[in-house]
């Protein structure tokens, strides 16, 4: 048993935590340790076995799985000692699992369980098998994380203020649990290890131009060069005058000018005619022309110029000689002039951010034993950064090692140095990979907390899809983190940097990432012949909104810490006018978005499933998919999927020919149900398809489809009833309030954690249903729900974990230590 | 043996020894073109069998090919039905596909399949080329969300494998294919720095090596593994710079860059793939390839071709004949891109006189054969090209009852002279192609 003074004594022995910390933490726990503090005898065990759960089995199992039959191998009955049997950890988890997502009984099956059935046994296993312990939780593991690439873009953008195109570089990530945070599969390819070498070289370079604090190129066009009424387009031979044009030049230096002109005539073409032309430089001749106009020619010239700061004259002039015989005039055509530096030091001033958040001390000294000593404090202010926490001496030294090698004595060569320290650090896997080191990493009983340096780690990468930021490696290094660890949420969320949540998160979960690559066939949605017509209702435009309007539908619920139930029946949502058309909602004027709240006129808008993102996402490319959108529904709102169809579906042809051609939606989906094997699974969905019907494809309202009135009433399998859309979304945001806290709980905590959820989550699952069930389910209780539960705040060993065991006593040894 | 005269490819004469190669001793390729959601059976299986065959509608493409080609009848991927583990039969049969091996049942956590035939042959004849394999894919992006019945979609965009939990991650974009193969900017510049740039490269190889080591000892055993990846990639890289420096410069592959980014434009985006990979063949880059033209499940729209409707949903055409019809215009259009590729192939010398196409093995197949179904057996596969003249081609082979895939592999293996006990789930090497 996990006494609390054990406990208070492992948290005052695990750093340097101060005492109102271990008061903190143990309220934290203390959540986890009110309940189960009884053993229960086997006795007990065995006689609730025999009267609950051995009947539900035999009604429902034993078929298959028992009374001599095993199918798939796999027995319910085939024990031999009761107490052994009820402690089969993996038979029962398989169980567990089936029951769960509803793969058992198999649903062709025509005595299903109630849910109330379902659910007790799920529980029973959890506390009778499982013996989810809340005094002494486990916490899981997770796999040590590869970046994915958004997360590897914004990291080296925030590092280090380059924005590098992973689209165009890395191949996409594999996907997990619906998320591409998933530790398991970010695997790594040879494919991909040679990106990020690749990848670190070149932003090593891009953050360290060898073109830094370099004035930029000027280009001057013929045109620009003026003087009175005549210009660099063409300079008449016959004319005397002068044409030029000012330009400053940030610092002084050797330039190199580089000039192109052509001789041509307009008017006519005179023989004979000749002419001086002459180009200067603050009234210095540099170059010297004498035109003829029988030949016409483009000439190019260079010179090299020491030049001083400030403003400087660029001119040409002409002095006719010879007028020569015939209609018009040769001229001069002033094409182009180039000042390009050629030896020029540049000041530090002119040097990038990414260059000076790397030489943070200015450029390298003279000497190189200086330059040898800033090379090191690059290397460790840099390499704390990127590896999430301090670096130790020997790692520094061989970075410099490295550096210093490459760059060698001569001081011009320092940055390619420091650009291949540079590389090597981020090419490194403490880079990549965020891992978070264990004592005894392969025992699953030593369950640890997590020093503060990965916790840093966990919450910036949940909160920003990016590493830590110095604020929060300094509280991780005063050992404050947890001690201020919700200010640091409010303080984290109200930063930009937190869109990222937003985007990443809703772009998974809701699956918007996918809007603008969706295959739409807008005609045939629209029965519009014209290409042009239907592109005019639906088009990029009105996708990139529909995504906006998600994702700030999404945001406000989260900056606002409305309560989550808002996400299904708000009255408000985010439109701007274009928008606004698209929906027929009135007076929405201008390109900005704003929230709009619907009076009753508005029939089914507010809330995720009046919007057209979901709508859309869940349409077949030609029609609208009632089945797409009810299981969308079950798995993402209620999180309570259906398994898939069975292959080998029993065609429809029968029951669809007895219909004529214009059969409903609903008509048709009533004779699939009318098979039962395909009833109990699609009894779920269909009623929750078929409300949302007034929308078609593209997320349009219609009262009709195909000439016909739509029905969109109908009830759930739990047995609410509705007449329209409208009421749907009040049942599920009341009657169906647990399922979903339950799962909204279960989709971020899989994307914050970066695995799947487990049954021996399921403690601290309920902790944050709980909590939410007690705060008006606020956003931002769910969100302090997952940051303080165990599996977000500590760890464990690999391995399956021992059951029966003693509790642990952690240790000052026992929280993760730098790797 | 008579050594081919390699210096044109700029490939040293020690390079070439006896394996991976044909009796006349050039190089043996093999490719793997996978298409997704199986075909309609009844408009693709050719009439009659033996050499007296006549192609179906949606084969009608290769009709230039007949006598370049085989295609076989009754070849069976067993590990894509489902069993005990139930619906996903898209994701199996992907995943199936080229291991012959029973996909585990995961979301995420612990993926495990078996290593791909492809991988077991660059194990093999790897190392005789600069670039061991080419997986190629034209799914530039990922769908969110949960993929088929609980399979990690790691099992449905990846074919190759290069261990039980190790994908071999397919390159979707011209461009970087092609500068994988042959370095990127100019042919002049890349043969500038290239000597300074393997320098760099090897410096920060061996710190994030020592840094990997000191990393891997103090974690647990799933953590190991995939640091294990890392090492593995960091060990190739450090294979391929060896090899650059034994194998001098890479050729020049006498054609510029593609343009950068990826074609909108779905067919361009096949064929320029489809183009780097005949690069890759004619350059001796390497000779091995899987290429995934579209992923299983894959939900792709032809509207070129007038279907409007999703590839995937279509399949489930409950026998519905407009549907069917439109599927098989998906089919042909899948024929279609094996036919150019097949197309340039032929027209390509190879360094013995034969073309590139009699001197390989190219795979063209479906880990489903009726999409509506599911069924993973009689699988549509044709194996085009003669193997270097061991593959009796221009004949539809009827196998009789259903045999592993993987027999089949273990007689392509066997051409490059790889002997593996067995593969997968196979139970022997298949004679009769």
């Amino acid at each position: 048993m996990y006494l609390l003074s054990e406990a208070l004594s492992a948290m005052a022995n695990l750093s340097e935590m101060n005492v109102l910390l271990v008061y903190r933490k143990v309220t934290t726990y203390a959540i986890w340790l009110l309940s189960g503090l009884v053993m229960a005898n086997a006795q007990v065990h065995e006689a609730e076995f025999h009267e609950k759960i051995e009947p539900l089995l035999q009604d429902y199992c034993y078929d298959c799985h028992g009374d001599g039959s095993a199918k798939g191998d796999f027995s319910l009955d085939g024990f031999t000692n009761l107490t052994s049997h009820l402690q089969d950890h993996d038979l029962w988890q398989r169980v567990w699992s089936n029951v769960r997502t509803e793969l058992m009984p198999p649903s062709d099956k025509r005595s299903q369980p109630a849910p109330e059935e379902r659910r007790e046994l799920i529980a029973w296993i959890e506390r009778r098998v499982f013996r989810l312990d809340p005094e002494n939780p486990d916490p899981g593991r997770v796999t040590i994380r590869r970046m994915n690439s958004v997360e590897y873009r914004n990291t080296i953008h925030d590092l280090l203020g380059v924005d590098f195109q992973v689209d165009d570089n890395f191949p996409p990530d594999d996907t997990g649990f619906g998320f591409d945070t998933i530790g398991d599969v970010l695997t790594i390819s040879p494919l991909l290890m040679e990106k990020y070498l690749a990848a670190a070289s070149e932003i090593a370079e891009r953050c360290l131009p060898d073109d830094a604090g370099l004035p930029k190129p000027i280009e001057v066009d013929g045109s620009n060069f003026r003087g009175g009424r005549q210009s660099g387009r063409f300079m008449e031979a016959n004319i005397k005058h002068t044409i030029g044009v000012k330009k400053r030049l940030d610092i002084a230096g050797r330039y190199n000018l580089g000039f192109s002109y052509s001789i041509n005539s307009e008017g006519g073409h005179p023989e004979g005619q000749t002419a001086t032309w002459r180009f200067l430089v603050d009234g210095e001749e540099q170059h010297r022309y004498e035109l003829d106009s029988a030949k016409f020619e483009r000439k190019t010239f260079e010179v090299e110029l020491d030049l001083t700061q400030g403003e400087h004259r660029f001119e040409c002039a002409i002095v006719p000689g010879e007028p020569g015989e015939g209609n018009g005039s040769a001229g001069v055509i002033v094409d182009k002039l180039l000042i390009e530096q050629s030896g020029v030091v540049g000041t530090w001033e002119m040097y990038p951010d990414s260059y000076k958040r790397i030489f943070f001390k200015g450029l390298p000294g003279n000497s190189e034993a200086e330059r040898a000593a800033y090379m090191r404090e690059i290397i460790e202010r840099f390499a704390r950064l990127a590896f999430r926490r301090p670096v130790d001496t020997d790692t520094v030294d061989r970075l410099s090692a490295l550096g210093l090698a490459k760059a060698g004595p001569d001081k011009a060569n320092f940055v390619d140095g420091v650009k291949l320290a540079l590389a090597a650090t981020l090419t490194s896997p403490r880079f990549l990979f965020r891992s978070e080191a264990q004592a005894e990493p392969n025992n699953p009983s030593r369950v640890v907390p997590l020093d503060e340096y990965a916790l840093a780690s966990r919450l910036s990468y949940f909160l920003w899809s990016s590493a830590p930021n110095e604020e929060l490696l300094e509280l991780a290094e005063k050992g404050l983190l947890r001690e201020r660890l919700r200010a640091q949420v409010d303080h984290m969320l109200a930063d930009q940097k937190a869109e990222r949540l937003v985007t990443n998160f809703v772009g998974q979960w809701l699956q918007t990432r996918d809007l603008m690559n969706l295959d739409i066939d807008v005609r045939t949605i629209l029965k519009e012949r014209s290409r042009r017509n239907a592109e005019r209702v639906f088009n990029d435009g009105i996708r990139r909104d529909l995504k906006s309007e998600t994702e700030r539908f999404f945001r406000y619920v989260l900056v606002e810490n409305r309560p989550v139930l808002e996400l299904l029946n708000a009255d408000y949502s985010f439109l701007n006018e274009n928008l606004a058309n698209f929906y027929k909602v009135p007076d929405v004027k201008g390109r900005e978005f704003r929230k709009v709240t619907f009076d009753e006129k508005v029939l089914g808008r507010g809330g995720l499933l009046g919007q057209g993102a979901f709508l859309v996402l869940t349409s077949h490319p030609t029609r609208t998919s009632p089945v797409n959108r009810g299981l969308f529904v079950l798995e993402n709102f209620l999180g309570t999927p259906t398994p898939a169809a069975p292959p080998d579906v029993p065609e429809l042809g029968d029951a669809k020919e007895k219909l004529d051609e214009g059969a409903t939606m609903r008509q048709l989906m009533e004779s699939h149900r009318a098979q039962a094997l395909c009833m109990s699974c699609h009894r779920r969905m269909d009623p929750i398809g078929l409300a949302l019907e007034n929308f078609n494809a593209i997320g349009q309202w219609r009262d009709r489809a195909d000439g016909n009135e739509i029905d969109s009433a109908g009830e759930l399998v739990t047995g609410e009833g509705f007449s329209n859309v409208m009421e749907l979304k009040s049942i599920l945001a009341t009657s169906r309030k647990q399922d979903f806290y339950r799962c909204l709980t279960e989709k971020m905590l899989t994307y914050a954690l970066g695995r799947g959820v487990e049954y021996y989550d399921t403690l601290a699952i309920n902790a944050i249903v709980s909590r939410l069930n007690q705060n008006q389910g606020r956003m931002r209780d769910l969100i302090y729900g997952i940051i303080e539960s165990p599996p977000f705040q500590m760890r464990r060993g690999d391995g399956k974990r021992l059951l029966n065991k003693g509790p642990n006593t952690p240790s000052n040894k026992d929280s993760t230590q730098l790797d | 043996m008579a050594l081919p005269c390699f210096s044109s490819l700029g490939v040293p004469k020690a390079a070439a020894a006896a394996r991976g190669v044909t009796a006349s001793g050039a190089p043996l390729r093999m490719a793997f073109l996978y298409v997704p959601n199986g075909v309609i059976m009844d408009k693709w299986r050719p009439q009659g069998t033996g050499a007296d065959f006549k192609l179906n509608q949606s084969m009608k493409p290769l009709e230039k090919f007949k006598n370049d080609l085989q295609i076989i009848k009754g070849l069976e991927q067993a590990s894509g039905w489902g069993n005990a583990d139930g619906a996903g039969d898209h994701a199996r049969g992907g995943a199936t596909f080229l291991t012959g091996v029973r996909a585990k049942k995961t979301a995420g956590a612990d993926i495990r399949l078996g290593i791909s035939v492809d991988q077991l042959a660059a194990n093999y004849i790897g190392s005789e080329t600069r670039l061991r394999s080419l997986e190629l894919s034209c799914d530039t992006v990922r769908k969110s969300g949960s993929c088929d019945a609980g399979y990690s979609c790691a099992y449905q965009y990846n074919i190759s494998w290069r261990s039980p939990t190790q994908p071999m991650t397919p390159e979707s974009n011209p461009r970087l294919v092609f500068e994988r193969l042959f370095g990127a900017g100019s042919y002049k510049e890349r043969q500038a720095t290239l000597v300074e740039r393997r320098a760099e490269k090897r410096s920060i190889l061996d710190f994030v090596m020592d840094d990997a080591k000191a990393m891997e000892r103090r974690l647990g055993r799933n953590d190991q593994q995939k640091l294990d990846e890392y090492l593995t990639g960091v060990r190739e890289i450090e294979h391929r710079i060896q090899k650059a420096e034994s194998f001098g410069p890479p050729p020049n592959p006498g054609v510029s860059a593609p343009e950068a980014g990826v074609p909108d434009n779905y067919l361009d985006h096949v064929r320029l793939l489809l183009d780097m990979q005949l690069l890759a063949f004619k350059t001796d880059q390497t000779r091995i390839s899987t290429f995934l033209l579209g992923h299983e499940l894959s939900n792709r729209t032809f509207p070129d071709l007038g279907v409007t409707e999703s590839h995937h949903g279509l399949s489930h055409h409950g026998r519905k004949q407009e549907k069917m019809d439109k599927i098989a215009k998906i089919d042909a259009f899948y024929t279609e891109q094996l036919a150019y590729f097949l197309e340039q192939m032929k027209a390509t010398e190879d360094v013995d006189g034969n073309s590139l196409l009699h001197n390989s093995m190219i795979l063209w197949g479906s880990g489903l054969s009726d999409g509506n179904r599911h069924s993973h057996d009689d699988l549509p596969i044709v194996v085009a090209g003669n193997a270097g003249g061991k593959f009796r081609t221009g004949r539809h082979v009827d196998l009789g009852s259903d045999q592993p895939l993987n027999n089949l592999y273990m007689r392509m293996l066997q051409e490059i002279g790889a002997t593996p006990d067995r593969i997968g789930d196979s139970t022997g090497v298949l004679a009769a192609v």
